[in-house]
C-alpha cells in the first residue's frame, strides 16, 4: 500500500435531471419535449485519507456525501476524476478492492430481512471465502463485542433498529477490512445506541488499525469517533481540519431547549455572557451558549435555581448552523486577511 | 491480491440457495399456498389441451403426449430458473430502486450476486409440474430422461437470459418495469403454444429475434428424436442470448446511478 488509504483527485459526478412543472399539462409536454438540467452532486473533490485516521465527512442532506462515498466503494463510476483506494481504482478494480473494504450503509442493509443474523454472517464468510476456522473465531468475537448473542436467532425482521444497526456494523467488520466507510450509520438511533455504535467502531479503529471514513449529518457523531472532520456542502469540500480545532472554532455553540411550567416565568430575561435567548414560544426558550465564554454545566446551574422546568434538553447545533458559521467565519478571515495587507 | 475464486463462488452460490430455501420456508403456509397454486394454475391449461384434442387427436403433427411434454419442458425451465436465480424478473425493479448497491461493494459477481438472491415459490410448483408431466407421459429411458433434462436447461436458460436483456434496459431508459413484465410475459405465453401452428413470418420471428421457438419444439425436435439442427440452433441461440444478456446489463451497470430509498434485502 502507498502512502495513503485513501488519494482522491479532482472527483466529479454530474447526473442529468428531467425538468418538469406540476400540472398534467407540463407532464404531457415534458413526455415528448424534456427538459434536461445537469446537477454536479459532487465537484472537484481531493482528498488524503492515511492509514489509520479517522475522517468524518459531513455535510447537510444533498451536500454530495452518499455519492462521493458510492464512488469510492465502486457503486458509482464518477463523471470525471481519479480516485485510489487502498491502492486501487474502485470502479476499475471493484472486486479486488471489496475484498478489503467494509460498507455499512445506514439506509441499505446488507442483512438477509427474514433470516437470523447467524446466517448473514454465514453468507458473508463465503462472499468473502474466508477460512472456516478463522470465520469462527471472528465471528464469535464479534458477537461478543457487539453483544450480539441475543439475537442471533431472531429473524432480522423482528429486531430493533439498534439491534439490527449492530448486527451490520458486526458483519461489515468480519472480513478484517483494511478501510471502513460508514454512509449515515447512526441515522434515526436514539442517543444512547449511537454513543456505543461510536465506541465500538473507535474500539476497532484502535485495535486493528481500520481506517474509518464516515459520513453523517450529525455533529455528535465526530466527537467520539473521529480525528478530522472534512466538511462537503454543494458537492465540494469546504473544510478540512482536526476535530479539536473543529470543536473549539465551530462546534463551541451548543442550544438548550427550556419548556417553563409556569408562563409568567418568561418576563425574566437572560442575562449571562456567551449566551443569547430566543422564545419560541410562551412556554419554550431556545438558549444558544457558546461554551468557550461560558460552560454548559454553570448555565444549567442558573437555570435550575431560577426557573421552574417541565423539560430541558441539550442538542448540537444542527448541520445547517454549522455551515452557516463556516461561511461565516471564512468571510470574516477574509476581511482580516484584506485588512493586514 | 485477493480474487474470487471459482471454488469459493460455488460455495458462496451453494450458501446463497440455501438461506433463500430457508427464507422461503420460513412463511410455511404461504410457501406451501404458493407453489401448490401454480402447480394447480399450470393443470388447468393441461386440462383445456386435454378437451381441445378429444375433437382433434392430432393438431399440425402435434399430439395431446407433445402439448403435455411441451408445458413440461416451459415450466420446468422456467421453474429451475426461477428458483435458483429468482431475481431475474426483477432486474429491472432492482436497478430502478438503487437496490444494487450492496452486490457492488462485495466481491462476488454482480450479476451472480442478484440472481441468486432470491428464489421464487411459484417457481417450485412450476418445477415440480414439469416432473409430474414427464413422469406420467415422458421417456423413462437412461437417454429419455438425460433429453429431458437437456431440455429444461435450454429452456430456463433462455427465458431467464431474453428477460434479462428486457430488465437490462432499466439501466439505459429509467423505469423498464412494465415492457420488462410485458416482454418476459409475452415470452412465457409464445413458449406454450405447439410451434406448428405457427407459419410464415411469425414462425421465422419464433426462432430468431424473440427465440420462443426454441422451447416449445422441444417436444418434436429434441425428446421425439434429435433433430442435429434443431439442437446445434437452440444451444447457439442460448449462448448468444446468454451472452447479449450479460453483457448489456454490464455495460449498463456502468450507468447504474443508484438512488436513496430504503432498502432491505428480502
Amino acid at each position: 500500500m502507498g502512502m495513503y488509504a485513501l488519494e482522491v483527485q479532482k472527483l466529479t459526478k454530474t447526473f442529468a435531471v428531467k425538468q418538469k412543472k406540476a400540472g398534467f399539462k407540463e407532464s404531457v409536454r415534458s413526455l415528448f419535449k424534456p427538459q434536461w438540467q445537469v446537477k454536479e452532486a459532487v465537484k472537484n473533490v481531493d482528498l488524503l485519507v492515511k492509514p489509520g485516521e479517522t475522517v468524518a465527512f459531513l455535510g447537510p442532506n444533498g451536500a454530495g456525501k452518499s455519492t462521493t462515498i458510492k464512488m469510492l466503494t465502486g457503486i458509482l463510476h464518477p463523471t470525471s476524476g481519479d480516485a485510489q483506494v487502498l491502492g486501487c481504482n474502485p470502479w476499475k478494480e471493484r472486486g479486488r478492492l471489496a475484498f478489503r473494504i467494509g460498507t455499512v450503509f445506514g439506509q441499505k442493509s446488507q442483512l438477509w430481512y427474514h433470516l437470523p443474523p447467524a446466517d448473514s454472517f454465514e453468507l458473508m464468510s463465503r462472499v468473502y471465502e474466508l477460512r472456516r476456522s478463522d470465520y469462527l473465531i471472528r465471528r464469535d468475537l464479534l458477537i461478543e463485542r457487539f453483544e450480539l448473542g441475543a439475537h442471533l436467532q431472531t429473524p432480522v425482521r423482528k429486531l430493533s433498529l439498534g439491534e439490527r444497526m449492530r448486527c451490520e456494523i458486526a458483519v461489515a467488520f468480519l472480513h478484517r477490512p483494511q478501510l471502513l466507510f460508514l454512509d449515515e450509520p447512526t441515522i434515526g438511533l436514539d442517543v444512547i445506541i449511537k454513543q456505543r455504535i461510536r465506541e465500538l467502531i473507535a474500539e476497532l479503529n484502535r485495535e486493528e488499525g481500520t481506517t474509518v471514513f464516515l459520513t453523517s449529518h450529525d455533529p455528535g457523531d465526530i466527537e467520539r469517533l473521529c480525528k478530522r472532520a472534512i466538511i462537503i456542502h454543494h458537492g465540494g469540500v469546504i473544510l478540512d481540519d482536526p476535530v479539536d480545532r473543529l470543536k473549539r472554532e465551530v462546534l463551541k455553540y451548543k442550544t438548550i431547549r427550556l419548556k417553563l411550567r409556569e408562563q409568567e416565568q418568561q418576563a425574566m430575561s437572560f442575562r449571562m455572557d456567551g449566551v443569547s435567548a430566543a422564545y419560541e414560544d410562551s412556554c419554550t426558550i431556545l438558549l444558544s451558549v457558546d461554551t468557550n465564554v461560558t460552560r454548559i454545566e454553570t448555565v444549567l446551574a442558573f437555570i435550575v435555581e431560577h426557573y421552574t422546568l417541565e423539560d430541558v434538553t441539550i442538542e448540537d447545533p444542527p448541520m445547517e448552523e454549522v455551515i452557516k458559521h463556516i461561511y461565516a467565519s471564512e468571510k470574516a478571515n477574509l476581511l482580516l486577511g484584506a485588512e493586514g495587507e | 491480491m485477493r480474487k474470487s475464486t471459482a471454488s469459493g463462488t460455488l460455495r458462496y452460490l451453494l450458501t446463497c440457495w440455501k438461506l433463500n430455501a430457508a427464507g422461503a420456508m420460513e412463511f410455511r403456509l404461504s410457501f406451501f399456498l404458493t407453489a401448490g397454486m401454480m402447480f394447480i394454475n399450470n393443470c388447468i391449461w393441461l386440462v383445456f389441451w386435454g378437451i381441445f384434442f378429444t375433437k382433434f387427436p392430432v393438431v399440425n403433427g402435434w399430439e395431446l403426449r407433445d402439448v403435455m411434454l411441451m408445458w413440461a419442458v416451459a415450466a420446468g425451465g422456467f421453474g429451475w430458473a426461477n428458483m435458483l436465480f429468482g431475481n431475474f424478473t426483477r432486474v429491472a425493479a432492482i436497478t430502478a430502486a438503487g437496490q444494487l448497491d450492496v452486490y457492488l461493494t462485495q466481491p462476488k459477481p454482480v450479476l451472480l450476486s442478484v440472481l441468486a438472491s432470491r428464489m421464487s415459490l411459484m417457481a417450485i410448483g412450476d418445477f415440480m409440474f414439469g416432473w409430474v408431466i414427464y413422469g406420467l407421459v415422458g421417456d423413462h429411458s437412461l437417454r429419455g430422461l438425460a433429453l429431458f433434462m437437456l431440455g429444461l436447461l435450454i429452456s430456463g436458460l433462455l427465458i431467464m437470459f431474453f428477460t434479462l436483456v428486457a430488465n437490462s434496459l432499466a439501466f439505459y431508459i429509467g423505469n423498464a418495469e412494465g415492457l420488462a413484465f410485458q416482454v418476459f410475459n409475452g415470452f412465457l405465453a409464445l413458449t406454450t403454444y405447439p410451434t406448428d401452428i405457427f407459419r410464415g413470418g411469425v414462425r421465422i420471428i419464433l426462432f430468431t429475434l424473440v427465440p420462443a421457438g426454441f422451447i416449445s419444439y422441444i417436444p418434436i425436435g429434441l425428446l421425439g428424436g434429435i433433430q442435429d439442427s434443431f439442437l446445434i440452433g437452440a444451444l447457439g441461440i442460448t449462448a448468444l442470448v446468454a451472452g447479449i444478456g450479460i453483457a448489456f446489463f454490464y455495460h449498463g451497470l456502468r450507468r447504474y446511478t443508484s438512488g436513496n430509498q430504503l432498502g432491505i434485502r428480502s
